[in-house]
């Protein structure tokens, strides 16, 4: 089938024609400052496999249409390298800014403070929640997966372990999206509240399409390795 | 007005038919719409499995045979439902097994009532959406204090059932569902003073 993005495409018209991607590429280590390089030369000036990365922005470019034949493809490392940036970039980066600027939003009057001490208490345990998630997968799910690329096996984990655990981090973030729209207690208009809300609502999407990267191009591959060894063992 | 927030899987390997019933079904009124759009019905076990869909639309003039009974019964945590999509004429045998049948040419009002007879879309006119009842905010105290329904069953002497029942009705009136956002709520609506929450 024929996909939006090749390996001919130009990574600056990858970029502009749908800027939602940006955080995505920059997942996968690739940084501004591109020239004229195409998808197929910025990949391999940073080492990373073209077809993951293809297979991943077409895939969110086109919005939810389950990638086919590509599973076989997909290199499991670049993909976990992607997952980990991903982590980093929420916890270390995006989480901090939002929580700093929630508490700049909520002016500290006499009237607000219950209010405001709350509504960050509600954040900072959704950002535990978040890291909680976070360390399960990069103590426990890459390392069995590494393993599993060098050919050794587990018998103590499988892959079906993860989807049971990968609750879906992103319905509490909706919830305080949903509180500060409903429930926000002044009525003066309050630009900075507006940006936390916006903030929100991208996080909100942009974890979305995290889970899906997880659940389409990770979940899948590791399960076809899985079956793989297990066919040689009966073998 | 709460929107019904539902999953639906389209099956067809037409884009040009996936991408417009999508953009048709994200305009339903009162619904929230999440499609995954699927080219071969290969796809539709593993999708069922990860993502539960509330609903396959399924387009039986190439998969006539599927069977559904199966996908069902394997799959018995799941209340998906299926509806065929018929771009031409079928063997009327076929769609037994189907639940609804949506047609190439229905439009958005005959979707949405085909839809509506398998989703509860709430009415927003109706009482329940003008507010809280006054048990229903004793129990918000209850549990923003960091009371079990137990504990909250005994307080307003209630059974623990009519306790979960009155919590579920919160959670949809006010779509919060964690006692977090409970506790913001009754802080904003004076329900509670930040003394009486326990500190856990």
């Amino acid at each position: 089938m024929q996909h939006k993005f090749t390996a001919r495409t130009r990574m600056f018209n990858l970029i502009n024609d749908d800027a939602s991607l940006l955080s995505s590429v920059s997942r996968f280590g690739i940084s501004l400052g591109l020239g004229e390089k195409t998808v197929e030369e910025a990949c391999k000036a940073k080492n990373i496999d073209c077809t993951t990365f293809l297979a991943v922005m077409n895939f969110l470019a086109e919005e939810n249409v389950q990638p086919s034949d590509l599973v076989e493809n997909i290199s499991l490392e670049t993909v976990i390298g992607y997952l980990k940036n991903a982590h980093a970039y929420f916890l270390n980066y995006k989480l901090p800014i939002i929580r700093e600027k929630l508490n700049d939003a909520v002016l500290e009057n006499e009237r607000l403070y219950s209010y405001k001490v709350v509504l960050l208490k509600f954040f900072d345990e959704y950002v535990i929640e978040v890291a909680k998630h976070i360390e399960y997968e990069e103590k426990l799910v890459f390392p069995y997966v590494m393993n599993l690329l060098s050919g050794k096996e587990n018998l103590t984990y499988s892959i079906a372990d993860f989807e049971d655990h990968h609750t879906d981090v992103d319905s509490k973030i909706a919830e305080l999206k949903n509180i500060l729209i409903k429930y926000h207690p002044t009525n003066e208009v309050n630009f900075k509240l507006n940006d936390v809300l916006l903030e929100l609502l991208w996080c909100e999407k942009d974890l979305a399409s995290h889970n899906m990267v997880e659940d389409f191009f990770f979940v899948p591959v590791v399960e076809l390795i899985e079956n793989r060894l297990l066919k040689t063992k009966k073998a | 007005m709460t929107d019904v927030i539902i999953k639906i899987a389209i099956v067809d390997p037409s884009s040009i038919i996936r991408s417009g019933l999508s953009v048709l079904l994200k305009r339903l009124q009162g619904y929230h719409v999440h499609t995954f759009e699927l080219n071969s019905v290969e796809f539709l076990v593993n999708n069922i499995r990860t993502h539960k869909p509330d609903l396959v639309i399924i387009n039986p003039t190439y998969w006539g045979l599927i069977d559904i009974e199966k996908l069902k019964t394997e799959n018995k945590n799941s209340s998906t439902h299926f509806f065929a999509l018929l771009t031409g004429a079928v063997d009327e045998k076929v769609l037994e097994t189907y639940e609804e049948k949506i047609h190439l040419y229905d439009d958005v009002d005959s979707v949405k009532a085909k839809l509506d007879r398998f989703f509860d879309i709430l009415d927003s006119e109706s009482e329940e959406f003008q507010s809280l009842t006054p048990r229903e905010k004793e129990i918000i105290v209850g549990v923003v204090k960091g009371y079990t329904n137990k504990e909250i069953a005994t307080n307003l002497f209630l059974s623990a059932h009519t306790v979960i029942t009155h919590r579920r009705n919160i959670a949809r009136k006010l779509e919060i569902h964690s006692t977090a956002g409970l506790t913001i709520y009754a802080i904003v609506n004076k329900l509670v003073e930040l003394n009486d929450i326990k500190q856990r």
